[in-house]
């Protein structure tokens, strides 16, 4: 990993940029590893730049001598031990095509397994997993993809590239019907993909995009054996630290721990510590009293009454993770009356931020302005956290009001389903927007009900899951080819999508950052959408379980987690 | 007696059969549109009509009924023309439905306007082979061919008319040219051990229900042994001890029990036992399928919960029937005449006081297997119950309807044992 090798020309800038304060230690690592460098490159290159690291990075991978970087938060004493079974309640449906794959859950399953080229960790950076590392050319339309050597299947086949083009060859080919086919958009066929050498990939993208490292990880995405055919239940084939021992839909999935995975402990063994994984399907409540009792160490995705009956318990670590989920709070501008900006604007300025936060999600949760990114988001450009303000949208809504010729107070029905959060918030804003002149009738459904007609209402709140990059949602949502798609709010504007196709095809942080900041005013300004937190999620396990880690969308990483009894 | 039973086993399958028509139509009402349920709710109506197509859910009500009874074969068979049979494909150990040509087992496959005959090698798998001349001419001049597909139905091609079908796949709908235009779901049906399979695991039912009639019947059992000679044991005590303390104390602790909601009186025991003295295990996790035989103490609690439940139901009705007995004349007669009175009871008074219960037992029986949804539920107990509540959410209506079935089968059965209880028990009871 020392080598010298030839840095990308934005390194040296990137660097110059950390050392200066300018970009935070995760953007840089983020971009640094994004233009091509290993990861242990980019800290000895981000130790070099900053004067003195005060903190470890957050997550080194195993093989990059962990022992001196142990992971600030939990910093284990004491060499990691061998043995042991870690228990998951968790629900199990039917599995068969890893790229088929709809449900995080199925996912974590598969990701014992089998892993993907690059990975996301929980601290939303991206590094190289199965790949050795990628570079990515000036206009971002040639990637190269370079594998690791030496890793071999659990049947004992190497992996080369003819793994990883078979595995593209089934995401692009429409008869699997991968979700991977859509996210990657910019690759017209195979004709696309080519294969340099047994080690070396090369992706001729259509059109620039900088986040095909993060659609590499994205959770289908796992690299199959070349001879995979279609059922990874019958045919459990894959890189991973553990085998698939038995798995019944809707009763359990059991895996031994394997012996010849390619990443080594600290001990200089082959990984995993584990020696058998267990996951349970059961009911969300009847897995909160099994972590209780101590029958299981970890229950999936937990809710927030889940976290508050569990946070307190001795027995248990709570780890949260940043996130950029979030509930929508969203109008149709394309009718009355949210097709005028002051109507919007003063419904925003009706959230009180932290109220609503603590009222319907415990105060678990980061404050939000009223664009779709996040703090977590590498480019995010701070600004501040709008102020509840009703008699400032009285104001505009009078002067609304007065135009139309119409009495205050303006009656608006909201819908949204009964499902995460939703109900809450609807219920908290009703209130904070009496005084302004809003009368908000609610008009709450089954999630199923309120999915069946999300991009038809005129206002609603509506879900929308963490995706690591801004640029990476945006268009989805607010962008004149989303009509019809999922751009609910029929929201367009020529100067956001001329500044979101810029920031689609930009590296320089810096750049980045200041189009992201003219983005989030754009929103803030003349948007569609109030958003008033994004959700923290939780990792509870049992604490004896060392290394584990809370990542945004529940990904289960499990390779190097160890048990320290007592 | 023979007559009796000739009479019960007729009556019983009518009822079954009956309740089988009642159920299946009430599943169809009640459980909506299957086809959002699995394509989502951003399926078009065009999507969704050819998806229930696919699944056979465009057939008339009766139709469907008969073909989930008996199944669709024979049906099948008139329109391809050969016999229709099943072979296990050795890959994926699954049952998959051949036509049975000359001995060469077939399927049909239509590309591009050309129809190619898949022929079973085997090994299991097939060779294609272009075929022509298959095509027969209907009365419209139309032609058209019955096969059998890759997917287990049995299909009718109409050349030059290609309806576009839209397959699901894990990430959405995929619209594919040269569909059939009807869909023959092949199936056994139930009366030859085909409950169809289960929408939900894409599996066949049979092998994700028998795993849970198994574990409810052992839970059940278990209930059963403990609660009814307490239940009957603490009914007759009571009885015979009328108006005493002992009296008081069994009748309103098991008013109490009995009135407390069995929702409430498990996750009592689970905070209680299981988290926080941490004697018993909070619910019942199974780690391997035999996890109930590795590690019986999970059926501590949910057993425990049924008992409290049970006891006092059974045991106030004995209670009650027992005091009506030992009021009576025969009984005050046996204790004058010198009767000695432990032999008063056990002869005479219990076994009259016996066909209150026994009623009541038999129906409880049923109870306990198909009913206990909510302790199942409450300790993640991996039963019938909990299955039933699970498929009936999805609107997994095979599975529903099988595991609906077994309940009902198990209530006839217990009807039919409770009569002849009470033969046993009464002799005054005749069958004739």
């Amino acid at each position: 990993m020392s080598e010298q090798r030839k840095v990308h020309p934005a390194i040296p800038y990137l660097q110059d940029q950390l050392q200066k304060g300018k970009v935070s230690r995760r953007e840089f690592m983020r971009y640094a590893t994004l233009l091509g460098m290993s990861v242990g490159a980019a800290t000895v290159a981000a130790q070099c730049a900053a004067p003195a690291p005060p903190a470890a990075p957050a997550e080194a991978p195993a093989e990059e001598a962990p022992a001196e970087e142990a992971p600030a938060e939990e910093a284990p004493a004491g060499a990691p031990v061998r043995g042991g079974t870690y228990t998951a309640s968790m629900q199990l449906q039917l599995l068969d095509h890893p790229a088929r794959l709809s449900w995080v859950e199925g996912a974590n399953i598969v990701r014992q397994v089998g892993e993907y080229l690059t990975e996301t960790g929980p601290d939303n950076i991206t590094r190289p997993y199965l790949l050795d590392r990628w570079e990515a050319s000036e206009d971002v339309k040639t990637w190269d993809l370079y594998l690791k050597q030496g890793i071999k299947f659990n049947n004992g086949d190497e992996f080369t590239a003819d793994d990883v083009m078979f595995t593209f060859g089934e995401w692009l080919n429409p008869d699997v019907g991968s979700s991977m086919l859509g996210l990657l958009a910019y690759l017209s066929g195979m004709q696309d993909v080519e294969k340099v050498d047994d080690y070396h990939v090369r992706l001729h993208l259509q059109y620039g995009d900088i986040g095909v490292p993060e659609h590499l990880f994205h959770y289908p995405a796992i690299v199959l054996h070349r001879g995979f055919e279609g059922d990874i239940i019958k045919q459990p084939v894959g890189t991973g630290a553990f085998l698939l021992d038995e798995y019944a839909e809707g009763e359990r999935a059991v895996f031994k721990r394997r012996e010849d995975y390619w990443r080594n402990g600290e001990d200089g063994q082959p990984l995993p510590y584990l020696d058998e994984l267990v996951y349970v399907s059961t009911d969300k409540d009847a897995g909160v009293a099994a972590l209780q009792s101590g029958q299981v160490d970890n229950v999936y995705d937990p809710r927030p009454t889940d976290f508050q009956a569990l946070k307190d318990n001795p027995d248990l670590t709570v780890r949260t993770a940043s996130t950029s989920q979030c509930l929508l709070l969203r109008m149709r501008v394309d009718l009355e009356p949210w097709d005028d900006v002051r109507v919007r604007n003063a419904l925003k300025m009706c959230q009180d931020r932290a109220k609503i936060l603590q009222l319907s999600y415990f105060g678990e949760g980061e404050l939000s302005i009223d664009a779709h990114a996040a703090p977590v988001h590498p480019a995010y450009c701070e600004k501040e956290i709008p102020a509840y303000d009703p008699e400032g949208a009285r104001a505009m809504l009078e002067e609304y009001a007065a135009e139309k010729g119409i009495e205050l107070p303006l009656q608006v029905t909201l819908a949204t389903k009964n499902d995460q959060a939703e109900p809450e918030i609807a219920q908290a804003l009703k209130e904070l927007a009496e005084p302004a002149g809003f009368e908000i009738a609610l008009d709450i459904t089954e999630p199923a009900g309120y999915w069946d007609r999300w991009t038809e209402v005129d206002l609603g709140i509506t879900s929308w899951t963490h995706r690591p990059l801004a640029v990476m949602v945006m268009p989805l949502a607010y962008t004149e080819e989303a009509i019809g798609n999922w751009n609910e709010t029929r929201w367009t504007d020529e100067e956001f999508e001329t500044l979101l196709r810029e920031a689609q095809a930009t590296l320089d942080v810096e750049a980045r950052r200041s189009i992201m900041c003219k983005i989030e005013d754009i929103m803030q300004e003349r948007g569609p959408i109030g958003n008033s937190y994004w959700k923290s999620v939780w990792n509870i396990t049992n604490s004896k379980f060392q290394n584990v880690k809370a990542h945004p969308t529940a990904y289960d990483l499990l390779y190097d987690v160890w048990i320290k009894e007592g | 007696m023979a007559r009796f039973l000739v009479r019960s086993v007729i009556s019983t399958i009518i009822t079954m059969l009956l309740v089988s028509i009642l159920l299946f139509f009430l599943i169809q009402v009640g459980s909506g549109d299957i086809s959002v349920k699995i394509l989502g709710v951003f399926a078009t109506e065009e999507q969704r009509a050819s998806y229930r197509a696919q699944l056979g859910l465009d057939a008339p009500l009766w139709q469907q009924y008969v073909d989930w009874l008996v199944g669709n074969d024979w049906r099948a068979e008139a329109k391809v023309g050969y016999p229709l049979v099943t072979a296990v494909n050795p890959q994926t150990e699954e049952e998959e439905w051949w036509a049975d040509v000359d001995g060469q087992l077939t399927r049909w496959k239509l590309e591009e306007g050309r129809l190619s005959a898949l022929k079973r090698q085997e090994d299991g798998s097939a060779t294609s082979h272009l075929v022509s001349g298959a095509w027969q001419t209907d009365d419209q001049g139309r032609e058209f061919f019955w096969g059998v597909d890759t997917k287990n139905n049995a299909v009718m091609w109409v050349r030059g008319a290609g309806a576009e079908v839209w397959v699901l796949t894990k990430a959405g709908l995929r619209k594919e040219g040269d569909g059939p235009q009807k869909y023959i779901p092949l199936r056994k049906g139930l009366l030859r051990l085909d409950p169809g399979k289960s929408l939900q695991y894409g599996r066949p039912v049979a092998v994700t229900l028998l795993p849970r009639v198994r574990n409810t019947l052992i839970l059940a059992g278990v209930a059963f042994i403990i609660v009814m000679p307490l239940a009957l044991l603490l009914g007759i005590i009571a009885g015979i001890n009328q108006g005493k303390f002992l009296d008081r104390l069994i009748s309103i602790t098991s008013l109490g029990a009995t009135a407390t909601p069995e929702f409430v009186i498990g996750i009592m025991l689970i905070l209680i036992l299981g988290i926080w003295l941490e004697v018993f295990p909070a619910v019942a996790i199974f780690t391997s399928p035999n996890a109930i035989f590795e590690n019986p103490t999970l059926l501590v609690l949910p057993v425990l919960t049924l008992t409290l439940i049970e006891l006092g139901y059974v045991a106030r009705i004995t209670r009650a029937s027992m005091v009506d007995v030992m009021d009576s004349a025969y009984v005050r007669t046996a204790i004058i005449k010198g009767m000695p009175y432990r032999r008063v009871v056990v002869r005479h008074a219990v076994r009259n006081a016996l066909m209150a219960p026994i009623t009541v037992i038999m129906l409880h029986v049923n109870w306990l297997i198909g009913g206990i949804v909510v302790v199942e539920v409450i300790f993640g107990y991996p039963g019938l119950g909990n299955y039933i509540y699970k498929a009936a959410i999805f609107g997994d209506y095979n599975a529903v309807m099988a595991a609906a079935m077994v309940t009902v089968l198990i209530a006839v059965f217990t009807r039919l044992v409770g009569d002849f209880a009470y033969t046993l028990l009464n002799p005054r009871i005749r069958y004739a």
